[in-house]
């Protein structure tokens, strides 16, 4: 079972106890690119008139900052489990206080993007749930894994 | 003046006039509810963008939760266009519209 557990230093550590939960992790990535045909940055920008010019002055820019807070939540994942590997005792990766936002805002992505995909809805029921296809059923709670750790993100690291 | 010239420049200070007559205007900063972004991350970012006392920020993403939407913020077009570019790097869903006179 993964365990997160605040540090003295502001951040968190993550316990990592299975190959599961190594999957779980791997998977923020590449669940906030489930919506690849349009991107995050693109979908805020529709909110926008096109007076403002938005696609061309901004829209890159968010997409220079959402592609940033991924690569960096992959490439922390892929050395702790690298360094796991190597080392069976070493199974746990560490957010840093200033990583603590990035991690917000990539879980907030692999978030959006699953719901946008799967349309889950505001409240599940959890008949519902289980009534879900398999491949719906884990992306909804790989969903709720990643709220849960943004609540820790948000009580114990963001200021 | 060549007639041409004479209309072309017409519409430049028409356009110009336009331009400026939108950027004096009071715009509104409109946050949208959405299924995602957690109540208590909406509050920390209006005080991180607004510098909005936690009180008014709880006040307004309350609103954002029950009425759908709300207006968080009213004033010149410019600061506001960066307003809204910080709560899309937060991944808020926000627009801009003009503030009705």
């Amino acid at each position: 079972m993964m365990k997160v557990v605040p540090t003295v230093e502001g951040g968190l550590r993550i316990e990592v106890g299975t190959a599961t939960d190594w999957l779980v992790l791997e998977q923020i990535a590449p669940d906030a690119l489930k919506m690849e045909k349009e991107s995050l940055a693109s979908r805020l920008s529709a909110l926008m008139d096109e007076a403002s010019e938005w696609d061309e002055m901004v829209v890159p820019e968010l997409s220079d900052l959402f592609n940033r807070q991924l690569h960096c939540v992959q490439e922390t994942v892929q050395g702790a489990q690298k360094a796991s590997e190597e080392d069976p005792g070493l199974g746990h990766l560490f957010i840093s206080q200033e990583d603590g936002p990035i991690w917000y805002g990539a879980l907030n992505q692999a978030r959006i993007a699953l719901e946008g995909y799967y349309r889950f809805g505001p409240a599940q029921e959890i008949e519902e749930v289980e009534s879900f296809p398999p491949p719906k059923r884990s992306a909804f709670i790989r969903s709720q894994f990643y709220s849960a750790l943004q609540s820790v993100l948000l009580e114990h690291v963001i200021e | 003046m060549n007639p041409l010239e004479a209309t072309s420049a017409t519409t430049l200070t028409e356009e110009e006039t336009k331009a400026s007559t939108e950027l004096a205007s009071a715009w509104n900063i409109l946050v949208f509810d959405d299924p995602v972004n957690l109540m208590e991350y909406v509050t920390k970012v209006l005080q991180k963008v607004f510098a909005y006392p936690r009180e008014q920020a709880e006040d307004l993403m309350l609103t954002i939760h029950t009425a759908g939407k709300a207006l968080v913020w009213t004033g010149a077009r410019e600061p506001a266009e960066l307003y809204v570019q910080q709560l899309h790097g937060f991944q808020l869903q926000a627009s801009l519209e003009k503030a009705s006179s």
